[in-house]
């Protein structure tokens, strides 16, 4: 019976990651989206099929929130895309001690491993009006007065997601990048080309798989973020899912369901636009 | 670094050696503002300058319940971290065992990992109370739904890792353990798990800090009981003093050293590796040098 | 007057950390001709193309092509394509883009780049392949594209690391002969990196026998295997056998040689050595003959050794046969399988092996620059 159990075994072996995934992934992700289409007063939700949630999200708060989230997160995509390539490129292209490469890679990669919240806080003690930056500026005498949209500003958000989501566009560039044989940088000089056009022609062509990748993470992070645009906005800017958040709070799924949803659709076609352009999925699986 | 010697760098290598710099320093400046800030003395804000040197906040964190149930929600976090460590290693081990061979729906329970990976936290954290606790009339808690949750974060990641390792794993070594009549259990244990125990320290690593650290998916499933990423959500919105800053540098410095653990262990194992293949064949050590220096 | 793409290379030292790879060489590779870099892997050889195409700056020293100095000059300024051991095509583009690239860097209108392009690929006959990926063809076919695209521009000298290392044995065959069809056809000098002796006799007019950073022959590929500068080349190209002893005594331009292993050789000399010196000499596998077991005076005599039989290997024409006891290397005959089947010896005889006065070669470089006395040639 050694066949069968040889032929059973796959099954058994991946039961564990499939049941785990489909109670607390699959079956709550259908459940958000059957409540979304419930009715609900101030106590309750109530089995229902009405789409007067998603009617309510036709409203110029919420198509700003969208707007809101959507630019956030290009803005951030963009500086993201910029800081990764870039380091991802020094450390393969010019360290090129393997060891050094490792330990810097590792010295991107570290503060992953560590707290969000407690690496987003740390910004305030920098960029805080009494922060290092406007004492640092007043100190020096370039200002008189401390600025004041440092902190609790769209422009704190930006540079917290950027702190805190640079190193997955870094990572998956990084390793696009380590895979390119050198010989082909060396035959793209041979033929005649700049070192700005091999970057063009040769590095950025064959690290696309790793900048999709990179991109798809960044994007889904900052759309799905509502603590750092909550905390480092100072309660002026919000996103969709920072509102979600708040309706949550009182109770309120069917809407906050409804707006999961349709934030839902949009990142799956944001995703789905990405892996139209570049196959990631051989990257993915090996 | 040594091929400072190689021979002249170009202007370009200065400019991004000069821009990784200011990212490491972007990266990392602000963290240790705060790990310096929380040293405040007992009359210090929450900014420069220093008001004096003590641990007081750091007192005020575990003494003193005026900041949260600190104690208690660290003890809940640190065991529901290696709940999920060995949680992930083992299911990821064997979810990448499985994935070695083709089976039917391997393509959707492979999606559906992308899509948890990529899925906003809150939204994972939404449906399980509204099922859990609504539909089915259970009660959510930090060891049951939280684990859960924070589970659907950490396997995608160990799945990835473990496709990554068994994909440099050379199946000649496992053929050679069946050839001198091994089991397929000798086999993983004596052979292929061995060998792969670096990448699964690494996968190890993955759950012990995503599940330490979680804080969306584990927000609205937690129950009753705060862990500590949600103590801390809730200290930013009403602690103003350096404690907040005393509990940062406190859980960053577990972070640190269970990813000093993971990565120093890993490194032991590969240069013990290393080092006996080099014993064997030192004299090849120049010969090899050469041969690098020819390539 | 010298032919375009002649290229000198002058004192030129090359160090990667404490490592020497390349050791103060001085060669001069002449323009329009077929040169090979031979030499174990490790010897520096993959290092002097790469000097020269402009991959890596020499340490010390200058490298000339056409008497233009072109040490630190960038690759493109320099009139040389290389062509690399994994041949490096752009995985990204097509087999006509891959052949374009240089084109479309220095800024030829498109419609141009691709008649030129097609013509190049027609001059390989890949001209079928243009609109695939280079991962659908196969090696044989990969080579040719790489060939193109380093033909297309114009370059007065083709560097070629290990070209045929990739392909099988029947295509290695078929790529060598038309590598020098190529070669003869365009007039360029060709420049090509292996470490297999049988492809450099085969290929080059000038083959450069390199060991350890340094350049032990540069010469035709008949002096570098019938006139062995050194011990070294003498063992690396194969069919030679070395040996070596101190001379005994010298009389009217006839040395006498006392071998290291016994036995004693006999040969005429130019220029008469001080009697204790050392001296090499090699003698082809083709040239020594056993002597009949019964001549037993003959154990004694001039350019004579004795040795057990330690294996026979027939080889269709002639039969291998390896002695041992003779020196510290084996000790090799390549008898004609009609002399070696009228009088047979088996495994473990002892028998005599000779051969004539004129059969023996000075090998007038000693033993070499590496230091390796006892290295195994290849066989």
């Amino acid at each position: 019976m050694q066949s069968r159990f040889s032929r059973l075994a796959p099954y058994l072996q991946v039961a564990p990651l499939a049941l785990v995934l489909l109670v607390f992934f699959g079956i709550p992700l259908l459940v958000v989206g059957a409540v979304s289409f419930f009715e609900y007063d101030e106590f309750d939700i109530y089995p229902a099929f009405t789409f007067a949630n998603y009617l309510d999200l036709w409203s110029q708060t919420t198509l700003n929130l969208y707007w809101q989230t959507i630019t956030y997160a290009v803005i951030v995509w963009a500086i993201t895309l910029v800081i990764g390539f870039t380091v991802a490129y020094f450390l393969v292209f010019h360290v090129r001690n393997i060891l050094w490469q490792m330990a810097l890679f590792l010295l991107c990669t570290v503060p992953f491993w560590t707290s969000n919240i407690i690496r987003m806080i740390s910004w305030i003690p920098v960029l805080g009006r009494n922060g290092i930056i406007n004492q640092s500026l007043v100190g020096l005498g370039i200002i008189d007065q401390p600025l004041e949209f440092l902190l609790f500003s769209d422009v704190a958000v930006v540079i917290a997601y950027v702190h805190l989501f640079t190193l997955f566009m870094i990572v998956p560039i990084f390793n696009s990048m380590a895979r390119i044989d050198r010989s082909l940088i060396e035959a793209a000089v041979d033929g005649g080309a700049s070192s700005w056009r091999v970057i063009w022609e040769v590095v950025v062509p064959l690290s696309k798989t790793g900048i999709a990748l990179g991109s798809i993470f960044v994007l889904t992070l900052v759309m799905g973020d509502f603590f750092v645009v909550k905390i480092m906005s100072g309660g002026q800017s919000g996103s969709v899912v920072s509102a979600l958040y708040n309706e949550i709070a009182v109770l309120q799924y069917p809407p906050a369901a409804a707006s999961a949803v349709v934030l839902l659709i949009i990142v799956t076609m944001m995703v789905a636009g990405i892996l139209r352009i570049v196959d990631v999925r051989k990257e993915l699986a090996g | 670094m040594q091929q400072q010697q190689f021979g002249k760098r170009p202007w370009s290598f200065y400019f991004l050696a000069t821009f990784f710099t200011l990212f490491v320093l972007f990266l990392y400046g602000p963290m240790f503002a705060i790990y310096v800030l929380s040293f405040q003395g007992p009359s210090g804000g929450l900014t420069f300058p220093m008001n004096g040197f003590s641990f007081d906040w750091f007192v005020a964190l575990f003494g003193q319940q005026r900041t949260g149930d600190i104690r208690g929600s660290f003890g809940r976090s640190i065991s529901l971290a290696l709940m999920v460590l060995a949680l992930t290693v083992i299911i990821s081990v064997m979810a990448g065992v499985a994935f070695r061979r083709r089976f039917v729906g391997s393509t959707f329970v492979f999606y559906m990992a992308i899509a948890s990976l990529i899925m906003p936290g809150l939204l994972i954290s939404l449906g399980a109370p509204i099922m859990f606790q609504k539909l089915l009339g259970m009660n959510t808690n930090w060891y049951t739904t939280a684990l859960g949750a924070q589970l659907t974060w950490t396997l995608p990641f160990g799945l990835l890792i473990m496709f990554a390792v068994f994909n440099r794993f050379n199946r000649a070594y496992e053929e050679a353990a069946y050839d001198l009549s091994a089991t397929t259990r000798q086999t993983y244990q004596y052979v292929v798990l061995p060998i792969l125990l670096p990448g699964i320290i690494g996968v190890a690593l993955f759950g012990f800090t995503l599940s330490y650290d979680e804080f969306p998916r584990t927000l609205y499933t937690v129950g009753p009981r705060n862990t500590l990423p949600l103590e801390i959500w809730n200290m930013t919105t009403n602690v103003t003093s350096p404690a907040l800053y005393a509990l940062g540098t406190v859980t960053t410095a577990v972070s640190f050293v269970v990813i000093t653990l993971a990565l120093g262990s890993i490194a032991l194992i590969q240069r013990r590796r290393l080092k006996h293949n080099l014993d064997g064949e030192s004299a090849g050590a120049s010969q090899i040098a050469l041969a690098e220096a020819d390539r | 007057m010298a032919q375009r793409g002649t290229i000198n290379l002058v004192s030129v030292t090359k160090r990667f950390g404490e490592t020497v790879a390349v050791d103060n060489i001085n060669l001069t590779l002449p323009g329009g001709a077929y040169c090979c870099l031979l030499g174990p892997s490790g010897c520096g050889k993959t290092t002097i193309l790469r000097m020269i195409a402009g991959h890596e700056t020499p340490t010390e020293g200058q490298v000339f092509i056409d008497n233009e100095n072109v040490t630190g000059l960038p690759p493109v300024r320099r009139g040389t394509a290389m062509m690399f051991q994994n041949y490096a095509l752009f995985p990204h583009l097509t087999c006509l883009d891959n052949v374009a690239f240089n084109l479309k860097m220095t800024g030829v209108p498109k419609p141009q780049r691709r008649t030129r392009a097609r013509d190049m690929l027609a001059r390989v006959q890949m001209e079928a392949f243009s609109e695939r990926m280079p991962a659908q063809l196969s090696g044989g076919q990969q080579q040719r594209i790489a060939l193109a695209r380093s033909l297309i521009t114009n370059p007065r000298v083709l560097l070629l690391d290990e070209p045929l290392s990739a392909l099988d044995e029947f295509l290695r065959l078929q790529m060598r002969g038309e590598l020098r069809r190529m070669q003869r056809e365009l007039g360029i000098t060709f420049v090509h990196v292996t470490h297999t002796q049988p492809e450099a006799i085969a290929l080059a007019d000038m083959v450069v026998v390199m060991d350890q950073g340094h350049i032990e022959q540069a010469a035709s590929a008949r002096t570098v295997y019938a006139e062995p500068h050194t011990a070294y080349v003498a063992r690396f190209m194969g069919g030679q056998n070395v040996l070596f002893g101190r001379v005994g005594h010298v009389a009217a331009g006839t040395v006498a040689l006392d071998l290291e292993g016994g036995g004693r050789a006999e040969f005429q000399i130019d220029k008469a050595p001080a009697v204790g010196s050392l001296i090499y000499i090699s003698i082809r596998r083709d040239r020594i003959h056993l002597a009949k077991p019964s001549h037993n005076e003959e154990k004694n005599s001039a350019n004579t050794v004795a040795g057990k039989v330690r294996a026979i290997e027939y080889q269709g024409s002639w039969v291998k046969l390896t002695l041992e006891g003779v020196s510290p290397d084996d000790f090799v005959l390549n008898l004609p399988d009609s002399e070696f089947f009228a009088h047979p010896v088996k495994t473990g005889d002892v028998v005599n092996a000779r051969w004539a006065p004129e059969s023996v070669h000075i090998l007038t470089g000693g033993a070499g620059q590496g230091d390796r006395p006892y290295a195994k040639g290849q066989n």
